[in-house]
């Protein structure tokens, strides 16, 4: 599969602080890449940089298989984007808000314009300004002036973001058939992990500026639901046994006595075997579940995300 | 060029910024106006002169309303991208910036002349209602020639303010510009210096009252050094800012 975007070291800094730290990322041909994480991760300075909206402070960005430097202006007519919130004329029209994309991309068909309010059904409110619309309506608007020039790729962050339920699921069935009859590659951010999981196919997470994971999301599912849990006298000892017996280091000490093991799945017996040679008591052992949200905060040490 | 100016214009549509700066051009006029009334009401014998309502209406224009109203004017074009959350757009058409600021630049350029060309026909029209007297072709030409100079003249002297609508990316700190530069208009008005203070010269070009003191191509290279300042500083920090 060619890479639509790859980005090597890509960092952005303001004094000591980093927003972005040496971000690799993999976006390929065809994909809905959802790029996840908790609101201040990085994600809309990353995207901003995808557009050169703001320069990186180190770091290369590769877009189609060209470097963004020099190109940036080819590059970007490939694409179409919304910012977060999207931003409109308000003393205009949606058609004529479109109108001024239109001009500067050179678009002059005139069902160009009709065509992409139709796909958001936004076609029949020809004479309400912009000013006039609801949230949803415009993050609609938004995605209408992002798909007017048929882009092969659609960078969206966060989308959904100040929606309520039915704008959500509208736009999550927009971007699926988007992607699905248009072919588009969509990257898509968000701090809301349903949303990711209902429609990605690749995850990136990032956290504190750094990308933890780049996973499909089938192999996320997989591996993630399934984990041993321990209850033992003494879980610190029970620690130091798995990593110098069993070389695992994917295990969360939990407290209280209790382990969850993400690895070795099968291999209960020959622990519960080792922990009791070495004088643990062991008062629990089970095969759980856990949930792709308890994954991801675990990821990324606690806190909430979604 | 044409695609940039044609949205440009696109986005003025039902602004109602045009519409305050077409009041904001009928003030001056209308002040002197207003002067010329009361000074009928108290000295009826004295007839009041087309050549003086147009010098005088300059003046006010070039040195008082005209440097704030144009400053706001400024300060509203390049200041709505970012109100607006449009610039990110624009930027990721992609539209090169330096284009996008000179195509704002020659929409100002278009509106100053026609509010200039306003306030001269409210002069001609309110005089006319009014009957003042002295009407001539020398009269209206060099009336004509003396606003569109000073007018232009405004217009180059938009470029700080440009600078400075970019570098806060709010109206306050451009308001406070514009009428501090236009105290400074008033305190130089009768002062040998406002032929060299950059705001104050477009009068002095216009209707060629130059001092002894200083050579007249000091006021031009004072005018020119100041806007050109302007718009280098101004496209370099456009261009290099990061869009958040």
């Amino acid at each position: 599969m060619s890479t639509v975007i790859k980005t090597t070291g890509l960092t952005k800094s303001y004094g000591d602080y980093k927003a972005v730290d040496s971000l690799d990322l993999n976006v390929g041909l065809g994909q809905i890449y959802g790029f996840l994480g908790q609101n201040g991760a990085g994600k809309t300075t990353t995207i901003r940089m995808l557009l050169g909206l703001i320069k990186p402070t180190s770091g290369d960005i590769e877009l189609f298989g060209d470097s963004l430097r020099g190109k940036q202006k080819e590059l970007l007519k490939r694409i179409g984007s919304i910012v977060e919130f999207s931003g409109f004329y308000e003393n205009l029209t949606a058609r004529e808000n479109l109108m001024i994309n239109a001009r500067l991309m050179g678009v002059h068909k005139a069902s160009a314009l009709s065509e992409a309010l139709e796909i958001v059904g936004l076609h029949q409110e020809t004479k309400k300004l912009v000013g006039n619309y609801s949230l949803g309506m415009k993050q609609r608007l938004g995605i209408a002036r992002a798909i007017l020039h048929h882009p092969e790729l659609l960078i969206l962050d966060e989308p959904t973001n100040g929606l309520d339920p039915v704008g959500i699921k509208e736009i999550r069935r927009l971007i699926r058939s988007l992607a699905d009859e248009r072919k588009m590659t969509i990257l898509i951010s968000s701090h809301i992990l349903s949303e990711v999981e209902q429609l990605a196919d690749q995850v990136g997470i990032l956290h504190q500026g750094r990308l933890l994971e780049e996973i499909s999301l089938a192999e996320l599912m997989k591996r993630n639901r399934t984990y041993m849990e321990f209850q033992v006298s003494n879980e610190n000892k029970a620690a130091l046994l798995l990593e110098q017996q069993f070389g695992i280091a994917d295990y969360e000490v939990r407290g209280d006595g209790s382990l969850r093991i993400y690895s070795h799945l099968g291999q209960q017996g020959n622990l519960n075997r080792v922990f009791v040679q070495e004088g643990l008591e062991v008062t629990k052992m089970a095969i759980s579940g856990e949930t792709l949200e308890d994954y991801f905060v675990r990821l990324i040490g606690g806190g909430t995300i979604g | 060029m044409v695609d940039l100016l044609y949205t440009e214009l696109l986005k003025l549509k039902r602004a109602k910024m045009f519409l305050v700066s077409i009041i904001g051009a009928a003030a001056a006029p209308l002040m002197i106006f207003i002067g010329y009334l009361d000074r009928k009401a108290k000295v009826p014998d004295e007839p009041v002169q087309f050549a003086d309502a147009f010098t005088e209406t300059n003046l006010y224009v070039v040195l008082l309303i005209g440097t704030l109203l144009y400053g706001v004017i400024t300060a509203y074009l390049f200041h709505r991208e970012y109100a607006e959350d449009t610039l990110k757009n624009l930027l990721t058409i992609p539209v090169p910036r330096i284009r996008l600021m000179v195509s704002k630049l020659l929409l100002l350029f278009l509106w100053m002349l026609m509010l200039t060309l306003f306030s001269w026909s409210l002069v001609l029209l309110l005089g006319l209602l009014a009957g003042y007297e002295g009407l001539s072709i020398g009269v209206v030409t060099d009336s004509i020639q003396q606003f569109l100079i000073g007018g232009a003249l405004l217009f180059l002297m938009t470029t700080p303010t440009m600078f400075v609508t970019l570098l806060f990316k709010n109206y306050v700190p451009t308001i406070i510009f514009t009428a501090a530069i236009t105290m400074g208009n008033v305190a130089l008005a009768n002062s040998e210096y406002r032929v060299l203070f950059p705001w104050s010269i477009p009068h002095v070009i216009a209707t060629g009252s130059f001092v002894s003191q200083y050579p007249a191509y000091y006021s031009y290279i004072s005018i020119i050094a100041v806007s050109l300042l302007g718009f280098a500083v101004s496209a370099i920090y456009f261009k290099r800012a990061d869009v958040g």
